[in-house]
Protein backbone atom coordinates (compact mmCIF):
# COMPACT_ATOMS: atom_id res chain seq x y z
CA UNK A 1 0.00 0.00 0.00
CA UNK A 2 2.85 2.06 0.96
CA UNK A 3 3.95 4.05 -1.52
CA UNK A 4 7.94 4.10 -0.86
CA UNK A 5 8.90 5.85 -4.77
CA UNK A 6 6.54 8.42 -4.31
CA UNK A 7 8.04 9.32 -0.91
CA UNK A 8 11.60 8.79 -2.74
CA UNK A 9 11.02 11.14 -5.13
CA UNK A 10 9.81 14.16 -2.13
CA UNK A 11 13.53 13.33 -0.63
CA UNK A 12 15.20 13.36 -4.11
CA UNK A 13 13.18 17.34 -4.53
CA UNK A 14 13.51 18.02 -0.97
CA UNK A 15 17.15 17.30 -1.24
CA UNK A 16 17.90 19.23 -4.56
CA UNK A 17 16.28 22.46 -2.94
CA UNK A 18 18.56 22.47 -0.02
CA UNK A 19 21.41 22.11 -2.80
CA UNK A 20 19.91 25.06 -4.28
CA UNK A 21 19.70 26.97 -0.98
CA UNK A 22 23.55 25.75 -0.17
CA UNK A 23 24.66 27.62 -3.99
CA UNK A 24 22.75 30.83 -2.79
CA UNK A 25 24.79 31.06 0.45
CA UNK A 26 27.77 30.60 -1.66
CA UNK A 27 26.54 33.40 -4.21
CA UNK A 28 26.12 35.94 -1.12
CA UNK A 29 29.89 35.70 -0.02
CA UNK A 30 31.61 36.24 -3.41
CA UNK A 31 34.29 38.55 -3.46
CA UNK A 32 33.99 40.69 -6.46
CA UNK A 33 35.95 44.16 -7.62
CA UNK A 34 32.56 45.94 -8.48
CA UNK A 35 31.16 48.10 -6.75
CA UNK A 36 28.92 46.46 -3.85
CA UNK A 37 25.77 47.45 -1.86
CA UNK A 38 25.90 45.52 1.14
CA UNK A 39 22.43 46.24 1.88
CA UNK A 40 21.10 45.24 -1.53
CA UNK A 41 23.08 42.21 -1.42
CA UNK A 42 22.01 40.55 1.77
CA UNK A 43 18.41 41.36 1.10
CA UNK A 44 18.90 39.42 -1.78
CA UNK A 45 19.98 36.65 -0.14
CA UNK A 46 17.49 36.71 2.35
CA UNK A 47 14.60 36.75 -0.85
CA UNK A 48 16.91 33.96 -1.87
CA UNK A 49 17.00 31.86 0.64
CA UNK A 50 12.96 32.75 1.83
CA UNK A 51 11.94 31.43 -1.76
CA UNK A 52 14.26 28.09 -0.59
CA UNK A 53 12.18 28.08 2.67
CA UNK A 54 8.75 28.21 0.88
CA UNK A 55 9.55 25.79 -2.12
CA UNK A 56 10.28 22.93 0.22
CA UNK A 57 7.52 24.11 2.96
CA UNK A 58 5.33 24.33 -0.21
CA UNK A 59 6.48 20.60 -0.60
CA UNK A 60 5.92 18.81 3.05
CA UNK A 61 2.61 21.38 3.38
CA UNK A 62 1.44 20.14 0.64
CA UNK A 63 2.52 16.34 0.79
CA UNK A 64 0.71 17.01 4.75
CA UNK A 65 -2.20 18.24 2.58
CA UNK A 66 -2.38 15.15 0.29
CA UNK A 67 -1.83 12.94 3.03
CA UNK A 68 -4.44 13.82 5.45
CA UNK A 69 -6.88 14.11 2.22
CA UNK A 70 -6.31 10.98 0.88
CA UNK A 71 -5.50 8.81 3.78
CA UNK A 72 -8.71 10.06 5.87
CA UNK A 73 -11.12 7.32 7.10
CA UNK A 74 -14.02 8.82 5.03
CA UNK A 75 -12.17 8.78 1.43
CA UNK A 76 -13.98 6.50 -0.79
CA UNK A 77 -10.48 4.10 -1.33
CA UNK A 78 -10.24 4.02 2.22
CA UNK A 79 -13.86 2.91 3.73
CA UNK A 80 -12.84 -0.93 3.50
CA UNK A 81 -12.04 -2.52 6.85
CA UNK A 82 -8.35 -2.96 7.60
CA UNK A 83 -7.00 -4.92 10.35
CA UNK A 84 -5.25 -3.33 13.23
CA UNK A 85 -1.28 -3.52 12.75
CA UNK A 86 -0.03 -5.96 15.56
CA UNK A 87 1.96 -4.64 17.92
CA UNK A 88 0.95 -1.13 17.09
CA UNK A 89 4.23 0.94 17.14
CA UNK A 90 6.15 -0.55 19.69
CA UNK A 91 3.36 -0.33 22.09
CA UNK B 1 -5.57 4.76 39.71
CA UNK B 2 -6.72 6.99 36.77
CA UNK B 3 -10.01 7.89 37.12
CA UNK B 4 -9.62 11.10 38.93
CA UNK B 5 -12.95 12.90 38.86
CA UNK B 6 -15.55 10.21 37.74
CA UNK B 7 -14.60 8.20 41.14
CA UNK B 8 -14.09 11.37 43.21
CA UNK B 9 -11.77 11.39 45.95
CA UNK B 10 -11.09 13.88 48.97
CA UNK B 11 -8.82 17.00 47.40
CA UNK B 12 -7.10 16.34 50.43
CA UNK B 13 -5.76 13.13 49.54
CA UNK B 14 -4.79 13.95 46.06
CA UNK B 15 -3.03 17.19 47.28
CA UNK B 16 -1.03 14.89 50.06
CA UNK B 17 -0.68 12.08 47.83
CA UNK B 18 2.73 10.78 46.17
CA UNK B 19 1.06 8.33 43.63
CA UNK B 20 2.46 9.11 40.23
CA UNK B 21 -1.14 9.51 38.84
CA UNK B 22 -1.94 12.31 41.44
CA UNK B 23 1.18 14.36 40.81
CA UNK B 24 0.95 13.95 37.19
CA UNK B 25 -2.66 15.02 37.72
CA UNK B 26 -1.63 18.13 39.67
CA UNK B 27 1.06 18.80 37.28
CA UNK B 28 -1.54 18.91 34.42
CA UNK B 29 -4.16 21.39 36.19
CA UNK B 30 -1.52 23.77 37.42
CA UNK B 31 0.28 23.85 34.14
CA UNK B 32 -3.20 24.55 32.30
CA UNK B 33 -4.16 27.02 35.21
CA UNK B 34 -1.16 29.27 34.57
CA UNK B 35 -1.33 28.47 30.62
CA UNK B 36 -4.60 30.77 31.10
CA UNK B 37 -2.90 32.99 33.42
CA UNK B 38 0.01 34.00 31.08
CA UNK B 39 -2.59 34.02 27.86
CA UNK B 40 -4.36 36.92 29.81
CA UNK B 41 -1.56 38.79 29.87
CA UNK B 42 -0.39 37.88 26.37
CA UNK B 43 -3.99 39.80 25.61
CA UNK B 44 -3.63 42.67 27.37
CA UNK B 45 -0.33 42.88 25.38
CA UNK B 46 -1.57 42.58 22.29
CA UNK B 47 -4.35 44.95 23.61
CA UNK B 48 -2.24 47.85 24.40
CA UNK B 49 -0.13 47.34 20.68
CA UNK B 50 -3.53 47.79 19.13
CA UNK B 51 -2.70 51.07 18.45
CA UNK B 52 0.35 53.31 18.89
CA UNK B 53 0.72 55.50 22.01
CA UNK B 54 -0.86 54.30 25.49
CA UNK B 55 -4.06 52.33 25.43
CA UNK B 56 -3.65 50.07 28.68
CA UNK B 57 -0.91 50.60 30.50
CA UNK B 58 -0.19 54.02 31.72
CA UNK B 59 4.11 53.84 31.35
CA UNK B 60 6.24 51.46 29.71
CA UNK B 61 7.49 50.16 32.89
CA UNK B 62 4.36 48.42 33.78
CA UNK B 63 4.24 47.05 30.16
CA UNK B 64 8.02 45.55 30.44
CA UNK B 65 6.65 44.15 33.88
CA UNK B 66 3.81 42.29 31.81
CA UNK B 67 5.73 40.23 29.01
CA UNK B 68 8.64 39.57 31.48
CA UNK B 69 6.14 37.27 33.60
CA UNK B 70 4.45 36.54 30.64
CA UNK B 71 6.98 34.91 28.85
CA UNK B 72 8.22 33.29 32.40
CA UNK B 73 5.11 32.11 33.14
CA UNK B 74 4.55 30.39 29.70
CA UNK B 75 7.86 29.27 29.76
CA UNK B 76 8.42 27.56 32.92
CA UNK B 77 5.00 27.10 34.36
CA UNK B 78 3.02 26.23 31.45
CA UNK B 79 5.48 24.22 29.22
CA UNK B 80 7.90 22.12 31.95
CA UNK B 81 5.38 21.55 34.15
CA UNK B 82 2.97 20.36 31.40
CA UNK B 83 5.53 17.84 30.09
CA UNK B 84 6.40 16.91 32.99
CA UNK B 85 2.79 15.98 34.00
CA UNK B 86 1.95 13.86 31.44
CA UNK B 87 5.38 11.77 32.18
CA UNK B 88 4.49 11.23 35.04
CA UNK B 89 1.00 10.18 34.31
CA UNK B 90 2.49 7.63 31.56
CA UNK B 91 6.14 6.92 32.42
CA UNK B 92 5.32 4.04 34.78
CA UNK B 93 2.74 3.04 33.30
CA UNK B 94 5.03 2.81 30.16
CA UNK B 95 8.03 1.18 31.99
CA UNK B 96 5.74 -1.03 34.20
CA UNK B 97 6.73 -0.38 37.03
CA UNK B 98 4.26 0.85 40.12
CA UNK B 99 5.37 4.25 40.39
CA UNK B 100 8.09 6.59 40.02
CA UNK B 101 11.17 5.83 41.00
CA UNK B 102 10.90 8.23 44.10
CA UNK B 103 7.51 9.09 45.01
CA UNK B 104 8.20 12.15 47.34
CA UNK B 105 11.07 13.60 45.55
CA UNK B 106 8.52 13.61 43.20
CA UNK B 107 6.07 15.38 44.82
CA UNK B 108 8.46 17.79 46.56
CA UNK B 109 9.39 18.26 42.92
CA UNK B 110 5.91 19.76 42.40
CA UNK B 111 5.28 21.54 46.04
CA UNK B 112 7.92 23.80 44.38
CA UNK B 113 6.31 24.85 41.90
CA UNK B 114 3.75 27.05 43.69
CA UNK B 115 6.14 28.82 45.56
CA UNK B 116 8.13 29.52 42.74
CA UNK B 117 5.13 30.49 40.69
CA UNK B 118 4.05 32.64 43.63
CA UNK B 119 7.49 34.75 43.76
CA UNK B 120 7.56 35.43 39.59
CA UNK B 121 3.58 36.32 40.35
CA UNK B 122 3.85 38.54 43.51
CA UNK B 123 7.15 39.96 42.53
CA UNK B 124 6.00 40.93 38.59
CA UNK B 125 9.64 41.69 37.66
CA UNK B 126 10.65 43.88 34.41
CA UNK B 127 13.69 42.79 33.25
CA UNK B 128 12.60 40.44 30.04
CA UNK B 129 12.51 36.76 30.57
CA UNK B 130 16.06 36.82 30.20
CA UNK B 131 17.17 39.08 33.12
CA UNK B 132 20.16 40.60 30.75
CA UNK B 133 23.06 42.41 32.88
CA UNK B 134 23.53 45.16 33.29
CA UNK B 135 19.89 46.64 33.38
CA UNK B 136 18.87 43.46 35.81
CA UNK B 137 21.86 44.21 38.13
CA UNK B 138 21.87 47.91 38.12
CA UNK B 139 18.77 48.79 37.29
CA UNK B 140 15.75 46.83 37.82
CA UNK B 141 13.48 47.25 40.73
CA UNK B 142 13.87 45.00 43.89
CA UNK B 143 12.40 43.28 45.50
CA UNK B 144 10.63 42.20 42.23
CA UNK B 145 14.12 40.89 40.59
CA UNK B 146 14.68 39.32 43.72
CA UNK B 147 11.60 37.30 43.66
CA UNK B 148 12.41 36.34 40.02
CA UNK B 149 15.54 35.50 40.75
CA UNK B 150 14.81 33.46 43.65
CA UNK B 151 11.64 32.15 42.14
CA UNK B 152 13.70 30.86 38.70
CA UNK B 153 15.81 28.96 41.29
CA UNK B 154 13.29 27.31 42.71
CA UNK B 155 12.40 26.18 39.59
CA UNK B 156 15.06 25.36 38.22
CA UNK B 157 15.65 23.16 41.08
CA UNK B 158 12.32 21.63 40.65
CA UNK B 159 13.34 20.55 37.23
CA UNK B 160 16.20 18.99 37.99
CA UNK B 161 14.75 17.08 40.67
CA UNK B 162 12.20 16.09 38.07
CA UNK B 163 14.61 15.44 36.22
CA UNK B 164 16.74 13.02 38.15
CA UNK B 165 13.34 10.92 38.40
CA UNK B 166 12.44 10.46 34.98
CA UNK B 167 16.18 8.86 34.24
CA UNK B 168 16.33 6.34 37.44
CA UNK B 169 12.57 5.56 36.43
CA UNK B 170 12.88 4.75 32.78
CA UNK B 171 17.19 3.75 32.94
CA UNK B 172 16.58 1.31 36.67
CA UNK B 173 13.17 0.76 37.21
CA UNK B 174 11.71 -0.93 34.02
CA UNK B 175 10.44 -3.88 33.73
CA UNK B 176 13.78 -6.04 33.31
CA UNK B 177 11.54 -8.15 30.27
CA UNK B 178 11.18 -4.72 28.66
CA UNK B 179 14.17 -3.66 26.29
CA UNK B 180 15.39 0.05 26.04
CA UNK B 181 14.45 -1.12 22.30
CA UNK B 182 10.68 -1.70 22.69
CA UNK B 183 9.76 1.10 25.13
CA UNK B 184 7.46 3.86 23.12
CA UNK B 185 8.98 7.19 21.96
CA UNK B 186 7.42 8.89 24.28
CA UNK B 187 9.66 7.71 27.19
CA UNK B 188 12.83 8.07 24.86
CA UNK B 189 11.39 11.85 24.32
CA UNK B 190 11.16 12.39 28.46
CA UNK B 191 14.66 10.48 28.39
CA UNK B 192 16.14 13.50 26.46
CA UNK B 193 14.24 15.63 27.71
CA UNK B 194 15.44 14.99 31.47
CA UNK B 195 19.01 14.43 30.12
CA UNK B 196 19.40 17.92 28.85
CA UNK B 197 18.09 19.43 31.68
CA UNK B 198 20.42 17.40 33.91
CA UNK B 199 23.26 19.06 31.64
CA UNK B 200 22.20 22.63 31.55
CA UNK B 201 19.97 23.85 34.28
CA UNK B 202 23.19 23.69 36.72
CA UNK B 203 24.79 26.41 34.45
CA UNK B 204 21.49 29.00 34.80
CA UNK B 205 21.45 28.18 38.37
CA UNK B 206 24.97 29.23 39.04
CA UNK B 207 24.20 32.34 36.62
CA UNK B 208 21.52 32.66 39.04
CA UNK B 209 23.43 32.89 41.92
CA UNK B 210 26.49 35.26 40.14
CA UNK B 211 23.02 37.46 39.43
CA UNK B 212 22.03 38.05 42.95
CA UNK B 213 25.40 38.79 44.18
CA UNK B 214 26.31 41.50 41.50
CA UNK B 215 22.83 43.24 42.59
CA UNK B 216 23.63 43.11 45.98
CA UNK B 217 26.61 44.68 44.73
CA UNK B 218 29.25 41.86 46.66
CA UNK B 219 30.51 40.65 43.11
CA UNK B 220 31.22 42.11 39.55
CA UNK B 221 30.86 39.05 37.20
CA UNK B 222 28.51 41.03 35.05
CA UNK B 223 29.17 44.57 36.12
CA UNK B 224 31.12 46.57 33.42
CA UNK B 225 31.85 48.77 36.29
CA UNK B 226 33.48 46.50 38.77
CA UNK B 227 35.43 44.42 35.58
CA UNK B 228 33.08 42.31 34.96
CA UNK B 229 30.79 41.24 31.56
CA UNK B 230 27.53 41.23 30.92
CA UNK B 231 27.93 39.19 27.67
CA UNK B 232 29.35 36.44 30.08
CA UNK B 233 25.88 36.42 31.20
CA UNK B 234 24.58 35.55 27.94
CA UNK B 235 26.92 33.04 27.49
CA UNK B 236 25.57 31.19 30.34
CA UNK B 237 22.17 31.92 29.82
CA UNK B 238 22.11 30.61 26.42
CA UNK B 239 24.05 27.26 27.33
CA UNK B 240 21.05 26.62 29.27
CA UNK B 241 18.17 28.04 27.26
CA UNK B 242 19.22 26.92 23.82
CA UNK B 243 19.19 23.38 25.17
CA UNK B 244 15.98 23.99 27.29
CA UNK B 245 14.29 25.04 23.65
CA UNK B 246 14.48 21.42 23.01
CA UNK B 247 13.41 20.26 26.35
CA UNK B 248 10.25 22.08 25.10
CA UNK B 249 9.92 20.76 22.21
CA UNK B 250 11.03 16.94 22.98
CA UNK B 251 8.46 16.12 24.83
CA UNK B 252 5.60 17.65 21.98
CA UNK B 253 7.63 15.52 19.58
CA UNK B 254 7.18 12.39 22.33
CA UNK B 255 3.50 13.09 22.27
CA UNK B 256 3.30 13.13 17.92
CA UNK B 257 4.60 9.87 18.03
CA UNK B 258 1.85 8.86 20.54
CA UNK B 259 -0.89 9.82 18.38
CA UNK B 260 -0.02 9.74 14.57
CA UNK B 261 0.14 5.84 14.69
CA UNK B 262 -2.53 5.17 16.91
CA UNK B 263 -5.02 7.51 15.00
CA UNK B 264 -3.38 6.63 11.18
CA UNK B 265 -3.70 3.07 12.85
CA UNK B 266 -0.07 1.60 11.51
CA UNK B 267 2.71 1.27 13.37
CA UNK B 268 5.56 4.10 13.34
CA UNK B 269 6.93 4.24 10.02
CA UNK B 270 10.76 3.78 11.41
CA UNK B 271 11.40 3.53 15.47
CA UNK B 272 14.93 3.31 15.07
CA UNK B 273 15.21 6.65 13.47
CA UNK B 274 13.05 8.34 16.03
CA UNK B 275 15.28 7.06 18.44
CA UNK B 276 18.13 8.68 16.55
CA UNK B 277 16.69 11.93 15.82
CA UNK B 278 16.33 11.81 19.88
CA UNK B 279 19.85 11.12 20.51
CA UNK B 280 20.76 13.54 17.91
CA UNK B 281 18.98 16.55 19.06
CA UNK B 282 19.99 16.23 22.52
CA UNK B 283 23.43 16.16 21.10
CA UNK B 284 23.00 18.88 19.16
CA UNK B 285 20.90 21.02 21.46
CA UNK B 286 24.76 22.11 22.96
CA UNK B 287 26.09 23.04 20.24
CA UNK B 288 24.27 26.04 19.10
CA UNK B 289 23.37 28.33 22.02
CA UNK B 290 25.35 31.36 20.70
CA UNK B 291 23.72 32.15 17.68
CA UNK B 292 21.48 34.24 20.00
CA UNK B 293 24.29 36.53 20.44
CA UNK B 294 25.35 36.93 16.55
CA UNK B 295 24.86 40.70 16.87
CA UNK B 296 27.50 40.84 20.41
CA UNK B 297 30.44 41.47 18.10
CA UNK B 298 31.53 37.66 17.70
CA UNK B 299 34.34 36.50 15.42
CA UNK B 300 33.53 35.30 12.12
CA UNK B 301 35.10 31.79 13.01
CA UNK B 302 33.13 31.91 16.35
CA UNK B 303 29.47 32.66 14.65
CA UNK B 304 30.47 30.01 11.72
CA UNK B 305 30.76 27.45 14.13
CA UNK B 306 27.62 28.49 15.84
CA UNK B 307 25.65 28.21 12.60
CA UNK B 308 27.28 25.07 11.42
CA UNK B 309 25.99 24.00 15.29
CA UNK B 310 22.43 25.23 15.02
CA UNK B 311 21.84 24.11 11.09
CA UNK B 312 22.79 20.39 12.29
CA UNK B 313 19.50 20.10 13.94
CA UNK B 314 17.81 20.46 10.66
CA UNK B 315 18.07 16.85 9.57
CA UNK B 316 16.76 15.19 12.84
CA UNK B 317 13.93 17.68 13.11
CA UNK B 318 13.48 16.87 9.10
CA UNK B 319 13.72 13.29 10.00
CA UNK B 320 10.91 13.51 12.74
CA UNK B 321 8.68 14.74 10.13
CA UNK B 322 9.43 12.41 7.45
CA UNK B 323 8.56 9.55 10.04
CA UNK B 324 5.19 11.04 10.85
CA UNK B 325 3.85 11.37 7.42
CA UNK B 326 5.09 7.97 6.38
CA UNK B 327 3.25 6.74 9.23
CA UNK B 328 0.66 8.38 8.14
CA UNK B 329 1.33 7.36 4.60
CA UNK B 330 -0.75 4.43 3.42
CA UNK B 331 -3.03 4.77 6.70
CA UNK B 332 -6.67 4.80 7.45
CA UNK B 333 -6.88 8.45 9.70
CA UNK B 334 -9.54 9.05 11.84
CA UNK B 335 -9.86 12.75 12.39
CA UNK B 336 -10.57 13.15 15.86
CA UNK B 337 -9.11 16.06 17.90
CA UNK B 338 -6.18 14.60 19.27
CA UNK B 339 -5.06 14.85 15.45
CA UNK B 340 -6.42 17.48 13.87
CA UNK B 341 -4.33 19.49 16.85
CA UNK B 342 -1.06 17.61 16.01
CA UNK B 343 -1.09 18.03 12.02
CA UNK B 344 -2.30 21.89 12.61
CA UNK B 345 0.99 21.67 15.13
CA UNK B 346 3.13 19.90 12.13
CA UNK B 347 2.42 22.29 9.60
CA UNK B 348 3.22 25.15 12.02
CA UNK B 349 6.66 23.42 12.94
CA UNK B 350 7.59 23.81 9.21
CA UNK B 351 7.10 27.40 8.98
CA UNK B 352 8.80 28.16 12.39
CA UNK B 353 11.35 26.10 10.90
CA UNK B 354 11.53 27.73 8.09
CA UNK B 355 11.72 31.36 9.71
CA UNK B 356 14.51 29.58 12.17
CA UNK B 357 17.17 28.55 9.35
CA UNK B 358 16.83 32.55 8.37
CA UNK B 359 17.81 32.72 12.07
CA UNK B 360 20.81 30.85 12.49
CA UNK B 361 22.46 32.08 9.02
CA UNK B 362 24.91 34.58 10.70
CA UNK B 363 24.13 36.98 7.88
CA UNK B 364 20.70 37.23 7.65
CA UNK B 365 20.46 37.35 11.34
CA UNK B 366 21.41 40.69 11.51
CA UNK B 367 18.28 41.75 9.90
CA UNK B 368 15.90 39.92 12.07
CA UNK B 369 18.06 40.21 15.45
CA UNK B 370 15.94 42.14 18.26
CA UNK B 371 12.80 42.69 15.76
CA UNK B 372 9.41 41.25 15.99
CA UNK B 373 10.41 38.60 13.41
CA UNK B 374 12.18 36.71 16.51
CA UNK B 375 9.28 37.10 18.70
CA UNK B 376 6.78 35.80 15.80
CA UNK B 377 9.57 32.90 15.27
CA UNK B 378 9.78 31.46 18.62
CA UNK B 379 5.76 32.30 19.17
CA UNK B 380 5.61 29.99 16.07
CA UNK B 381 7.45 27.31 17.85
CA UNK B 382 5.63 27.56 21.33
CA UNK B 383 2.15 28.22 20.23
CA UNK B 384 2.76 26.31 16.75
CA UNK B 385 4.00 22.73 17.19
CA UNK B 386 4.70 22.76 21.23
CA UNK B 387 1.02 23.93 22.49
CA UNK B 388 -1.12 22.28 19.62
CA UNK B 389 0.43 18.72 20.67
CA UNK B 390 -0.23 19.22 24.29
CA UNK B 391 -3.58 20.44 23.72
CA UNK B 392 -4.38 17.49 21.57
CA UNK B 393 -2.73 15.25 24.03
CA UNK B 394 -5.29 16.80 26.84
CA UNK B 395 -7.87 15.75 24.98
CA UNK B 396 -5.89 12.60 24.11
CA UNK B 397 -5.72 11.97 28.08
CA UNK B 398 -9.22 13.25 28.82
CA UNK B 399 -10.76 10.00 28.80
CA UNK B 400 -7.97 8.21 30.95
CA UNK B 401 -7.82 11.18 33.52
CA UNK B 402 -11.55 12.13 33.55
CA UNK B 403 -13.39 8.45 32.31
CA UNK B 404 -15.45 10.69 30.38
CA UNK B 405 -15.21 12.21 26.80
CA UNK B 406 -14.95 15.80 25.71
CA UNK B 407 -17.16 17.21 23.40
CA UNK B 408 -15.52 16.44 19.92
CA UNK B 409 -17.32 19.27 17.97
CA UNK B 410 -16.52 22.36 20.59
CA UNK B 411 -12.66 20.88 20.44
CA UNK B 412 -12.85 21.15 16.50
CA UNK B 413 -14.13 24.55 16.46
CA UNK B 414 -11.28 25.22 18.99
CA UNK B 415 -8.82 23.98 16.53
CA UNK B 416 -9.29 25.80 13.86
CA UNK B 417 -10.15 29.36 16.10
CA UNK B 418 -6.87 28.17 17.09
CA UNK B 419 -5.19 27.38 14.06
CA UNK B 420 -6.45 30.78 12.25
CA UNK B 421 -5.34 32.90 15.45
CA UNK B 422 -1.83 31.66 15.76
CA UNK B 423 -1.35 32.08 11.79
CA UNK B 424 -2.64 35.51 11.93
CA UNK B 425 -1.22 36.97 15.16
CA UNK B 426 2.75 35.15 14.81
CA UNK B 427 2.71 35.03 11.15
CA UNK B 428 2.09 38.91 11.23
CA UNK B 429 4.78 39.26 13.89
CA UNK B 430 7.75 37.81 11.03
CA UNK B 431 6.55 41.13 8.35
CA UNK B 432 6.46 43.42 11.35
CA UNK B 433 10.15 42.11 12.26
CA UNK B 434 10.99 43.08 8.43
CA UNK B 435 9.76 46.32 8.43
CA UNK B 436 12.18 47.73 11.32
CA UNK B 437 9.43 47.10 14.56
CA UNK B 438 12.18 46.19 17.45
CA UNK B 439 10.28 43.55 19.76
CA UNK B 440 9.92 44.40 23.87
CA UNK B 441 8.16 48.17 22.80
CA UNK B 442 5.35 50.14 24.67
CA UNK B 443 5.00 52.44 21.69
CA UNK B 444 5.57 52.25 17.79
CA UNK B 445 6.03 54.73 15.11
CA UNK B 446 2.78 55.51 13.85
CA UNK B 447 2.97 54.15 10.25
CA UNK B 448 0.15 52.74 7.76
CA UNK B 449 2.28 48.96 7.58
CA UNK B 450 2.66 49.07 11.50
CA UNK B 451 -0.42 50.35 12.66
CA UNK B 452 -2.50 47.57 10.04
CA UNK B 453 -0.18 44.82 10.99
CA UNK B 454 -0.21 45.03 14.91
CA UNK B 455 -4.03 45.35 14.50
CA UNK B 456 -3.86 41.91 12.46
CA UNK B 457 -2.06 40.39 15.13
CA UNK B 458 -3.92 41.90 17.51
CA UNK B 459 -7.36 40.79 16.41
CA UNK B 460 -6.00 36.79 15.84
CA UNK B 461 -4.95 37.40 19.57
CA UNK B 462 -8.56 37.75 20.20
CA UNK B 463 -9.49 34.88 17.67
CA UNK B 464 -7.39 32.89 20.52
CA UNK B 465 -9.04 34.10 23.48
CA UNK B 466 -12.63 32.90 22.35
CA UNK B 467 -10.45 29.53 21.20
CA UNK B 468 -9.54 29.53 24.85
CA UNK B 469 -12.82 30.06 26.19
CA UNK B 470 -14.32 27.25 24.09
CA UNK B 471 -11.17 25.31 25.53
CA UNK B 472 -11.78 25.93 28.68
CA UNK B 473 -15.48 25.59 29.16
CA UNK B 474 -15.14 21.95 27.36
CA UNK B 475 -12.87 20.90 30.17
CA UNK B 476 -15.23 22.06 33.08
CA UNK B 477 -18.45 20.79 31.64
CA UNK B 478 -16.96 17.41 29.79
CA UNK B 479 -14.87 16.58 33.41
CA UNK B 480 -18.32 17.11 35.47
CA UNK B 481 -21.40 16.20 33.19
CA UNK B 482 -19.41 14.53 29.84
CA UNK B 483 -20.77 11.58 28.26
CA UNK B 484 -18.74 8.22 29.65
CA UNK B 485 -16.33 7.16 27.35
CA UNK B 486 -15.74 3.98 26.51
CA UNK B 487 -12.72 3.23 28.36
CA UNK B 488 -10.93 0.29 26.66
CA UNK B 489 -10.75 1.87 23.18
CA UNK B 490 -12.49 5.97 23.75
CA UNK B 491 -11.88 7.13 19.90
CA UNK B 492 -13.16 3.84 18.19
CA UNK B 493 -9.55 3.26 16.35
CA UNK B 494 -9.55 -0.11 17.12
CA UNK B 495 -5.85 0.48 19.37
CA UNK B 496 -4.82 -0.60 22.87
CA UNK B 497 -5.41 2.35 24.95
CA UNK B 498 -3.40 3.12 28.29
CA UNK B 499 -4.38 0.71 30.80
CA UNK B 500 -6.77 2.42 32.90
CA UNK B 501 -7.31 -0.58 35.11
CA UNK B 502 -4.25 -0.97 36.99
CA UNK B 503 -4.58 -0.11 40.33
CA UNK B 504 -1.89 1.17 42.61
CA UNK B 505 -2.26 1.54 46.26
CA UNK B 506 -1.61 5.55 46.95
CA UNK B 507 0.99 6.58 49.26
Amino acid sequence: MVSYSALILILVAVAVLTLLGVDSAVFGQETTQRYLSARIEIWALFYRLMVVAFVIGAVVMGTMTYVVWRFRESHPKNRADITPAAGGAHH
Amino acid sequence: MVLEVRKPRPLWEILFSTHHTDIGLLYIIFSITLFFLGGALAISIRTELFLPGAQLFDDSNTFHRVFTVHGTTMLFLWVIPFAAGIGNYLIPIMVRYKDMAWPKLNAVAFWMLPVGAALVWLGFADTGWTAYPPYSILRAPGPAAEMWIFGLKILGISSILGAINFVVTILRMKHPDLPMMKLPLFTWAILSTSLILLMSMPTFTAALIMLYTDRLGVSGFFNPAMGGDPIAYQHLFWFTFHPEVYVFVIPAIGVIYEIIPKFSRKPIFSYTSGITAFILLTIVSFASWAHHMFATGMSFSEKTVFMIGTLAAVPASAMHIFNWIATMWGGRIRFRAPIAFVVGGIILFFLAGAGGVVNSAMPLDFLTHDSYWVVGHMHLFLMGIITFAFVGFIFYLFPLITGRMYNERAAMVQFWLMFIGVSLVFITQHLLGLYGMPRRVFDYVPVEPLITMNQISTVGAYILLVAMGIFLFNLIKSAGWGKPANMEDPFGIQEKYYDYRRREPHH
